[in-house]
């Protein structure tokens, strides 16, 4: 499903936050992208969801080449991909419910489908009594939910989160992570970078380590990894 | 994607119902400019149609010397100014028509003799230009005893230049005019644009096209440009009930002004349709640019 080979990306007057990654992700997989901050894992995302391109290296994304997938093209690339960011990125003005709607309207469902499928996702994420609420009214592990509903909505093939847990306590981490995990098990693959070390513990699952936007280990255990 | 236009127009009324005050912002940028245009268009418009009106009403005189022979003045008179109605008006014709018009002040021609005023010849020349009632004055200069030469309108020349100068001064103005507004407009939906980046970034993360962000903003550029310049124009025919009865009041041919002369249909098309392609101009440099930026 991914593949990148040896990918590098330098932005202008900085050093490289990434350098030779090689790395492939297959369909349905659930991966850790650990590394401490500035080791290139947002980057690496940035990358994988056509924001970015690759200053030298190839990425190869659901077999093809994004590097020349066009401009035009990219928003169709992106709706097979959800995305979670730390921050939530959520439309203050709009409800839980529009929110969540949103990237079902991109995709010119119907209304009525549109409904229908929202309030199945507000459901599965323990939200359906605050879908008329307005983001800025919901708690940070509430509003991480809603952003977790948005980025399933379209059932897409590829999940990235991007510090999904970075503001939120121990308690509402464990529902989100366990919102990505249910994710997975029905099929998605997901990505999620994190430097959170108890959940790579918890979860056991493949744990990819950048440094210094090098890749410094690539193992199936949370002890090879941080060893 | 399906772009559909309801749902898009959809978008752009629940924003700009979100966000009131910035459509008002736009709305009222091209209220301004639509206004102004419209002020002077239809200032210029009323003005060619007084001068039209006043023109109309065109009598060239021709005031004989003392001892001319008003028969034959009369004769070369209408051979000069051929298909007008041309009419002799003897000294004691010309005195009872004075009379006649001073009404109840008759009185103070009392004692005036039947030659006091000058023999003359008149000719009615309606709906002639001022350019060509002036140049018929100048041909009866030519009539045979001809003292003086008058056609009344003269004092119009002064107003003719004038809206000659500001038509051409008109077609560089409503060039400025428009070019500001489109910046100003622009700029102001730019505000609106920037208001609303992070709803535009949240968008393209969730797989929308350009075309799918830019259509709700160009839809609110275009109703902020139709809404200003529909207010502008029932502004503009609010200023005209308000002035054209002050003004009839001041110069009788103004009573002859109908909405139409200030604010004809083509103006109203125009400034309507002038409007509207603003707002959407101003919403299409606007969100490209926000677009390039994420």
């Amino acid at each position: 499903m991914i593949q990148l080979f040896h990918v590098t990306k330098e932005y202008p007057g900085d050093g490289p936050a990434l350098q030779d990654v090689s790395l492939e992700i297959d369909k349905g997989e659930f991966v850790f992208l650990t590394g401490a901050s500035g080791a290139g894992k947002s980057t690496l995302l940035k990358l994988i969801f056509c924001d970015e391109p690759a200053t030298a290296g190839q990425l190869l994304l659901f077999g093809k080449n994004v590097a020349k997938i066009s401009a035009s093209a990219i928003p169709f690339v992106r709706r097979n991909i959800g995305v979670v960011f730390q921050d939530f990125k959520l439309l203050a003005n709009r409800t839980v419910a529009e929110n969540v709607a949103l990237p079902l309207e991109v995709r010119g469902l119907a209304q009525k489908e549109i409904r229908r499928k929202v309030r199945g996702l507000l459901r599965s994420v323990g939200l359906e009594h605050r879908a008329d609420k307005f983001p800025p009214s919901l708690s940070g592990g509430e509003q991480q939910r809603v952003a977790v509903a948005r980025a399933l909505a379209p059932d897409p093939a590829l999940l990235l989160a991007d510090e999904p847990t970075g503001n939120l306590d121990p308690e509402r981490t464990l529902e989100v992570m366990d919102l990505l995990y249910g994710a997975n098990a029905r099929g998605t693959t997901v990505v999620v970078a994190t430097h959170d070390r108890s959940l790579l513990e918890r979860y056991k699952k493949r744990v990819v380590v950048l440094q210094a936007g090098r890749l410094l280990s690539d193992g199936d255990s949370v002890r090879r990894a941080v060893s | 994607m399906a772009l559909r236009p309801l749902r898009a127009a959809r978008r752009a009324l629940e924003s700009m119902a979100r966000g009131p005050y910035v459509a008002l912002v736009g709305a009222a940028t091209v209220f301004v400019a639509v206004f102004a245009t419209g002020l002077f268009a239809g200032a210029l418009g009323g003005a060619e149609r007084l001068l039209a009106a006043w023109a109309g009403e065109v009598r060239v005189s021709v005031y004989l010397a003392p001892g001319a022979d008003l028969e034959r003045a009369r004769a070369a008179a209408a051979a000069l100014a051929p298909g007008r109605r041309v009419e002799a008006v003897p000294s004691e014709v010309a005195l009872s028509r004075l009379a006649d018009s001073l009404g109840e002040q008759a009185h103070v021609l009392e004692g005036v003799g039947p030659g006091a005023l000058p023999d003359a010849v008149e000719i009615e020349a309606p709906g002639l230009s001022l350019e060509g009632a002036r140049e018929l004055a100048a041909r009866l200069r030519s009539v045979p005893g001809a003292d003086d030469v008058d056609y009344g309108t003269a004092w119009l020349e002064g107003v003719e230049r004038f809206v000659s100068r500001a038509r051409t001064a008109a077609v560089f103005l409503f060039g400025a005019l428009a070019l500001a507004t489109a910046i100003l407009v622009s700029n102001t939906l730019r505000l609106a644009v920037f208001a609303r980046r992070e709803e535009i970034e949240i968008m393209k993360l969730v797989g929308a096209t350009d075309a799918f962000v830019a259509t709700p903003f160009l839809l609110e550029g275009l109703l902020q440009g139709l809404l200003g310049a529909g207010a502008a124009v029932l502004a503009l025919a609010g200023v005209h009930g308000l002035l054209v009865p002050r003004l009839a009041a001041a110069v009788s041919a103004a009573r002859a002004l109908t909405l139409a002369d200030t604010l004809p249909p083509a103006l109203v098309v125009a400034l309507v349709g002038g409007g509207a392609g603003i707002g959407l101009l101003g919403s299409a440099l606007s969100v490209a640019r926000a677009l390039r930026r994420t």
